[in-house]
C-alpha cells in the first residue's frame, strides 16, 4: 500500500487540518488529536442526528442495506478495497477476509436488520412515535443523542455492528476506531454517506491513541451512551472516568468451547471434525466466538483419539481453504512453546500434538480435564472426559468469563447440558456449524443490542 | 540425590568448575559432556525423553550441542522436570506475577553441589576478577527468610563465601530497610572501606530514586562494586542499561565497569555477568557482552522455526547449561539477543503475544480449575 489509509470519517462541513500516522502492520493517517475539532464534529452529527427523528426507522434499514451492498460485493470498487486493506491491516489471509467480510455484511441488509428490530422491539415504529400500548396509554423508544463507541481488537465487522445498531435507534455516533482494524467502519461510514449525505453526517469515526484523556473527555462528556468493546486497563480506566449517569454497555474479552457428547460421535466423524476445525480457523481464533477447547465424552476410552485425529486432518484441509494469517514472531513462538508444554506434561497420560509442519494449526489431546486456555491462533485441545459432568466442573471457575458454548448432543440431553452451561455463565449455547457467526438479533453477551441503547417513555392520557 | 552414574557425572563437573570458571572449553570438549548430561537427562526425566523421542533425537544421534532439544522456561511451570528416583535437596520458584493468576516455574535441584561450584566460579570470574574480598551489602532477602528464591540462595553462598566482614542484607520477603543501606553504605564511605552491594534492578532503582527525591549520594570507595540482577520486575518502569549505569554512577559514585549486571534465571543453574569488569582487571578490552562459564553456551533461534540463527543474528535464546545435571540442560528462553564469538547482548524479552481479537487473553484466564 502506497499511499496510507485516512482512517476517518466526520460529517460534511468539517474540515481537517493536521493528520497524524499510525504506524502498524499498516500506515494509517488520523486527525491529530484535538478537543476542538472534535467538538465541532460531534456537534454537527448530533445536529444530523436529530433530523432523523422525522424519518421512519422502516426508511433507514434500505440506505444501510445499499450501503452494504456495496461492500458486500467483491467486484465492486467499495467491496474490493474493503478487502485488500482490512487484509493488510488485520494479517488475515485473503480469503479469509473475503469470507468474514461477505459474512458479516450479510448481517446488515435489509432482511435481517428487520428482523433484529422485529426481535428486539416488536413493533418498530416505537422508534418514529408514540404507539398505542394499552387502552389509555401510548410508548415511544428513544435513542441516545449521541452514542459513543470504543473499539478494539482486529476482528472486522464488529464495530460497523456497533454503528448499524446505533443508527437503526436514531443515534448518532462517534466511534474510536481500533488500530488492528482501522478499516471497515470507515469504509461502512463512507458508503452510507454516498447513499445519504445525511446519514453519513450522523458518524464521526477516528481515531487517537490511548490516553489522550482532552479527546477523551470531550467524547465521555458529550455522549449519553458508551459502547466499549475490549478489556484491561483503558478500558477500566475510561469506566472510572464515565460521568454518572452514562450509559456504559461493555463488551469484554471472552471466550468460546464446546461440549460433543458421545452418542453424538456415531459414524462418520469427519463432518463434526470439520465444523469444529472451521470454528477454531475463523478469525484464525481470535474471536470471543472462538472455541478455546473441546470436551468430548469418552467413557470407553476409544473416541477422543480418532477425533482429535480427525480434527487434526480438518485442521489440515481448513488451512488449505481459508490459509491462516500472518504472526507476529510472539504469537509463533507461543505456538511453539504451548505445543512443547502440551507434549512434555501430557506423554505420561496418552496425552499427544498434532501439528502442522509449521505453526498453521495445533490439535492438542489432552487427557487432563481442566480447561487451560488456548494462545490462539488455530491451538485446540480437545479433553477427554468420562463424563459431561466432569467438563461442567472444567468450565465452572470461568463462568463469568464464558461467551458462547457448541453442544453436539441428542436432543433431549442437549436442552439439560444448555440449561447447566447457561447456569454457569454463558449466554450463548450453539452448534459448532454455527459458532463462530451469532445472528444479528443475538443478545450479544446476554445483553439485548438495541433496548440496551433506548430509553422508553410512556404516555399516559 | 542424584543416583551414581548421576554422581560420577556431577564429579566430572564439579573437577571442571573446581578449575574456575575463566578457561576455555573447546568445543569438541562442551561437545563431549554436553552429550553426556544429555544422554542423562533423556535416561531419567521420562517427559523429556518422550519429547526427545518426537524429534528424533536421542543420546548417540548428536553431532553437537546445538541439537540438544531444548524445553521452553515456561515448561518448569507445568512439568516437574527432575531425574526421576532422585530427590529434590532444593525446590527453587520463579517468582511469579503480579496478577498472580499465573502458576509458579518449579526448579527441583537434586545436587545444590554443583549449583554452588557454578555459581562461585562464575562470580568469582566476572565479579571478583581481581580476588578482592569485601563486605556484601545484600538487597536481597536472606535465604532463609526466601527459602524458595534461587538469587537469595545464590546471594547467601556468595556472601559466606566471598563476604568480609561486616556484611549484612537489608531486605526480607517484605522489602528492603533503603535506611539501614543507607547508613550502613555512608559508614563504609566515612571509613574509605569498598563494599559489593547486591541486588535486583528493581531495588537499585528503587534506592536510587529515593537517593534522586532527597538529593543524596553516596561515594562509595574505590574497588567497591555492584551487581545487579533481574530486569526490571517490580521497578515499575524500564531504564537503558547506559542511563542506569549513568544513575549508579551519579548516585553511589561507582565506574561503569564496576556495574556487573548479571544474567541468570531460576530454571538454570549457572549464570552470565557483563565482562566488563573482568576485562578492564586483565588488561582487555572488548566490546559490552555477557559472558558465562565455560560450562554454559548459548545460541540465538528463531522465535518461528525455532532453527539456531548464525553467529550476530537477533533471535530467542536458548542456553545448554551442563550444570542442570539433575533437570533438563537445555532452556529455550523468550529473551531476545544476539550471540558472536564475544558473547551475548540480551535486547529484552519477546513481545507478548495479547490476543488481536475479542477473545480472552491466555494470561488473564485463571488456570486448573477442575
Amino acid at each position: 500500500m502506497s499511499e496510507p489509509f485516512r482512517a476517518f470519517h466526520v460529517p460534511r462541513g468539517v474540515t481537517v487540518r493536521d493528520l497524524d500516522l499510525l504506524e502498524g502492520r499498516f500506515l494509517c493517517l488520523y486527525p491529530s488529536p484535538d478537543p476542538g475539532l472534535l467538538t465541532e464534529a460531534v456537534a454537527t452529527a448530533r445536529k444530523a442526528g436529530r433530523r432523523l427523528a422525522d424519518r421512519p426507522v422502516m426508511d433507514l434499514v434500505p440506505v444501510i442495506d445499499a450501503a452494504a451492498a456495496t461492500l458486500a460485493d467483491a467486484a465492486h470498487p467499495a467491496g474490493d478495497v474493503a478487502r485488500r486493506l482490512v487484509a493488510a491491516a488485520t494479517g488475515y489471509s485473503m480469503p479469509m477476509t473475503d469470507m468474514v467480510i461477505t459474512r458479516m455484511v450479510a448481517d446488515w441488509r435489509s432482511r435481517p436488520l428487520e428482523d433484529l428490530l422485529q426481535a428486539e422491539l416488536g413493533e418498530p415504529s416505537v422508534l418514529d412515535r408514540f404507539v398505542p400500548a394499552g387502552p389509555d396509554r401510548w410508548v415511544r423508544a428513544y435513542g441516545p443523542d449521541l452514542s459513543f463507541h470504543v473499539f478494539s481488537g482486529n476482528v472486522p465487522g464488529v464495530a460497523v455492528t456497533s454503528l448499524v445498531r446505533s443508527l437503526l435507534v436514531k443515534a448518532p455516533a462517534l466511534a474510536k476506531l481500533a488500530s488492528d482494524e482501522p478499516v471497515l467502519p470507515v469504509l461502512f461510514a463512507r458508503a452510507l454517506a454516498r447513499q445519504d449525505p445525511e446519514l453519513g453526517d450522523c458518524l464521526v469515526i477516528t481515531y487517537w491513541p490511548g490516553g489522550r484523556e482532552a479527546v477523551e473527555a470531550v467524547a465521555m462528556a458529550e455522549a449519553d451512551t458508551v459502547v466499549v468493546y475490549g478489556g484491561g486497563p483503558a478500558v477500566e480506566s475510561l469506566q472510572r472516568r464515565a460521568p454518572t449517569g452514562r450509559r456504559l454497555v461493555v463488551h469484554g474479552p471472552m471466550f468460546s468451547t464446546g461440549l460433543i457428547a458421545a452418542d453424538a460421535l456415531g459414524g462418520d466423524l469427519s463432518r463434526l471434525a470439520r465444523d469444529v476445525a472451521r470454528a477454531v480457523a475463523t478469525f484464525d481464533q481470535q474471536g470471543c466466538v472462538s472455541p478455546h477447547s473441546v470436551w468430548v465424552e469418552d467413557p470407553g476410552g476409544a473416541l477422543a483419539e480418532p477425533f482429535s485425529a480427525a480434527l487434526a486432518s480438518a485442521m489440515e484441509e481448513v488451512e488449505q481453504e481459508l490459509p491462516r494469517g500472518d504472526l507476529t514472531p510472539g504469537e509463533a513462538y507461543l505456538i511453539q512453546q504451548q505445543r512443547s508444554i502440551a507434549e512434555l506434561s501430557g506423554h505420561a497420560a496418552g496425552g499427544r500434538v498434532m501439528a502442522s509442519a509449521g505453526t498453521h494449526w495445533t490439535v492438542v489431546l489432552d487427557p487432563e480435564p481442566a480447561f487451560r486456555p488456548s494462545c490462539l491462533n488455530r491451538f485446540v485441545r480437545v479433553h477427554p472426559v468420562p463424563d459431561l459432568d466432569r467438563a461442567l466442573r472444567a468450565l465452572a471457575p470461568h463462568g463469568d468469563q464464558i461467551q458462547s458454548v457448541a453442544i453436539e448432543a441428542p436432543a433431549d440431553r442437549r436442552l439439560e447440558l444448555a440449561h447447566r452451561v447457561a447456569r454457569l455463565g454463558a449466554s450463548r449455547i450453539t452448534t459448532f456449524s454455527r459458532i463462530a457467526w451469532p445472528p444479528p438479533n443475538w443478545h450479544h453477551d446476554g445483553s439485548s443490542p438495541l433496548r440496551e441503547l433506548l430509553r422508553w417513555v410512556d404516555l399516559e392520557e | 540425590m542424584l543416583d551414581r552414574e548421576g554422581q560420577a557425572l556431577r564429579d566430572d563437573l564439579l573437577d571442571l568448575m573446581r578449575s574456575g570458571a575463566g578457561y576455555e572449553l573447546s568445543t569438541t570438549d562442551f561437545d563431549r559432556l554436553a552429550r553426556r548430561v544429555f544422554a542423562y537427562n533423556y535416561r531419567h526425566v521420562p517427559a523429556y525423553a518422550a519429547y526427545c523421542r518426537a524429534r528424533g533425537r536421542e543420546p548417540g544421534s548428536l553431532e553437537s550441542w546445538t541439537q540438544v532439544p531444548a524445553v521452553p522456561a515456561a515448561a518448569f511451570k507445568d512439568v516437574e522436570l527432575v531425574a526421576s528416583g532422585a530427590t529434590a535437596e532444593r525446590v527453587f520458584r520463579t517468582s511469579g506475577t503480579t496478577r498472580g493468576a499465573e502458576r509458579r516455574g518449579e526448579h527441583h535441584v537434586p545436587d545444590l553441589s554443583v549449583y554452588r561450584a557454578s555459581l562461585r566460579a562464575t562470580f568469582a570470574a566476572f565479579v571478583l576478577p581481581d580476588g578482592a574480598r569485601l563486605p556484601v551489602l545484600s538487597l536481597v532477602p536472606h535465604a532463609d527468610r526466601a527459602p524458595d528464591s534461587s538469587l537469595a540462595f545464590m546471594v547467601n553462598d556468595v556472601q559466606r563465601h566471598f563476604g568480609a566482614e561486616p556484611g549484612a542484607t537489608f531486605a526480607d520477603p517484605e522489602g528492603v530497610d533503603y535506611d539501614a543501606l543507607d547508613r550502613a553504605v555512608r559508614q563504609a564511605c566515612d571509613e574509605g572501606r569498598p563494599v559489593l552491594l547486591v541486588g535486583t534492578t528493581a531495588a537499585f532503582i528503587h534506592w536510587l530514586d529515593r537517593l534522586a527525591a532527597s538529593g543524596a549520594r553516596h561515594e562509595l570507595p574505590e574497588g567497591s562494586r555492584l551487581m545487579d540482577t533481574g530486569g526490571f520486575k517490580g521497578a515499575g518502569r524500564t531504564v537503558a542499561p547506559h542511563e542506569l549505569r549513568q544513575a549508579y554512577g551519579q548516585r553511589l559514585g561507582l565506574y561503569p565497569h564496576y556495574c556487573v549486571n548479571e544474567y541468570g534465571m531460576t530454571e538454570m543453574l549457572s549464570q552470565m555477568y557483563d565482562a566488563g569488569l573482568r576485562d578492564a582487571v586483565a588488561g582487555r578490552h572488548g566490546p559490552p557482552r555477557k559472558q558465562g562459564p565455560p560450562w554454559l553456551r548459548s545460541l540465538a533461534v528463531d522465535p518461528e522455526t525455532l532453527e539456531p540463527l548464525a553467529a550476530g543474528r537477533q533471535g530467542l535464546l536458548r542456553h545448554l547449561d551442563l550444570a542442570n545435571i539433575g533437570s533438563v540442560a537445555a532452556i529455550q528462553t523468550e529473551d531476545l539477543g544476539r550471540v558472536d564469538e564475544h558473547g551475548l547482548v540480551l535486547e529484552g524479552r519477546l513481545a507478548g503475544a495479547q490476543p488481536r481479537g475479542c477473545s480472552i487473553a491466555m494470561d488473564l484466564i485463571l488456570e486448573g480449575g477442575t
